[in-house]
């Protein structure tokens, strides 16, 4: 659901090695011991992770019935009308409801529009700056609440969405005229 | 998160009781499997990670972000602890480079340091939240990935869009958690 391994492209590609090269040096110069740092920073993911597990497997449960039982399509139809009016093209009405939810499943709808429209039409364009600029929002609500006394998160998600939401019609209009 | 949850689980459980109720547990067990391997893979990129990230800290590098960013986190987290704020710096940097995975565990632990044990967001951990749910992108590497393999001429003409717009979204996020925050308070008094 979230990007795993996603950073292999091209401009990271150089980004971040050069980042890594500067930390390194900055510790030989600061004469940090390098290994018994990392190894000590590294030693704490595996419990990270198994202390998000649970989190991660039930907001992953919901999505994939979401997915399954046809509601999403259903979700996808009703609020898309709404979508159409605010300017953002029917084609990527899908992308814009379901990435909250899931970013493995944005990604192929993304790899559908590329499919359908060919990757420089205007709708794709649409679709890889929706994507580029919003995130799978409940992932990141339960991944990071879940290590805190927090049950209640108040207005975060709905602000959330919206502002995703300003960022939809934004890039729409953006690549309207760019 | 729990009004969500049952709304989402028993809405989808409803449906396909109704539709194809044969679907519903295998459909389940899928993606708890699924889970338990994207575990594995976030276990990976998190030990890298939270190697590099314990580097940068101990080389004094996150303490040059925070003073670089010190006095927006100040403003936006009201915090004064400084190893809160070199988390949280570390963590929007992360973001705006298209690090998700990288900000994600210098995130968890800014957003524990924020906590107030009471069980109630307090206005630092909503906006921390707010803001790695709508990251800065300074350059889209992954969309722009995508893009060259799916046979693009120009992958890169997505730059300026995304900046743009994730940047509007960004502050559009920060000024409705100011607002709303207000607007708790004034309901308090």
């Amino acid at each position: 659901m979230p990007k795993v391994c996603e950073q292999s492209t091209q401009m990271s590609g150089y980004i971040l090695p050069f980042f890594f090269i500067i930390i390194l040096v900055v510790c030989f110069f600061k004469k940090v011991p390098v290994y018994q740092t990392f190894v000590n920073g590294a030693k704490n993911s595996l419990q990270l992770v198994v202390s998000i597990f649970p989190y991660v497997c039930a907001i992953m449960l919901a999505v994939a019935l979401f997915k399954v039982s046809g509601l999403s399509l259903i979700f996808v139809k009703l609020i898309s009308p709404v979508f159409v009016f605010f300017g953002i093209p029917p084609e990527v009405c899908e992308l814009v409801l379901l990435r909250p939810f899931t970013g493995s499943g944005s990604f192929a709808i993304l790899n559908d529009i590329f499919k359908t429209y060919g990757a420089d039409s205007y709708i794709a364009r649409c679709a890889c700056t929706i994507l580029g600029s919003s995130e799978t929002i409940f992932y990141v609500a339960t991944v990071y609440t879940s290590q805190t006394s927090v049950k209640k998160l108040f207005y975060a998600i709905p602000v959330a969405l919206a502002s995703s939401f300003v960022g939809a019609i934004l890039s729409c209009l953006l690549c309207k005229i760019m | 998160m729990n009004k969500i949850w049952l709304f989402l689980m028993c809405g989808t459980c409803f449906f396909l009781f109704f539709k194809n109720p044969d679907t519903i547990f295998p459909t389940m067990f899928a993606s708890a499997t699924e889970t338990i391997s994207l575990c594995i893979e976030l276990c990976a990129v998190y030990t890298i990670w939270l190697g590099i990230l314990e580097l940068i800290d101990k080389s004094g590098l996150a303490l040059l972000l925070a003073k670089l960013l010190g006095p927006l986190i100040k403003k936006l987290f009201k915090t004064a602890d400084a190893e809160t704020e070199k988390l949280i710096a570390v963590n929007i940097s992360a973001n705006m480079l298209g690090l998700g995975n990288a900000a994600t565990p210098s995130g968890i632990k800014a957003i524990t340091k924020l906590d107030n044990k009471s069980g109630v967001a307090s206005p630092g951990m909503i906006m921390l939240l707010v803001i790695n749910a709508c990251s800065i992108q300074l350059i889209p590497s992954t969309t722009i990935g995508l893009r060259t393999t799916a046979g693009s001429n120009y992958p890169a003409d997505i730059i300026l869009p995304t900046l743009i717009s994730s940047f509007i979204a960004t502050g559009t996020a920060i000024l409705l958690v100011i607002l709303c925050q207000k607007f708790v308070n004034r309901a308090h008094k």
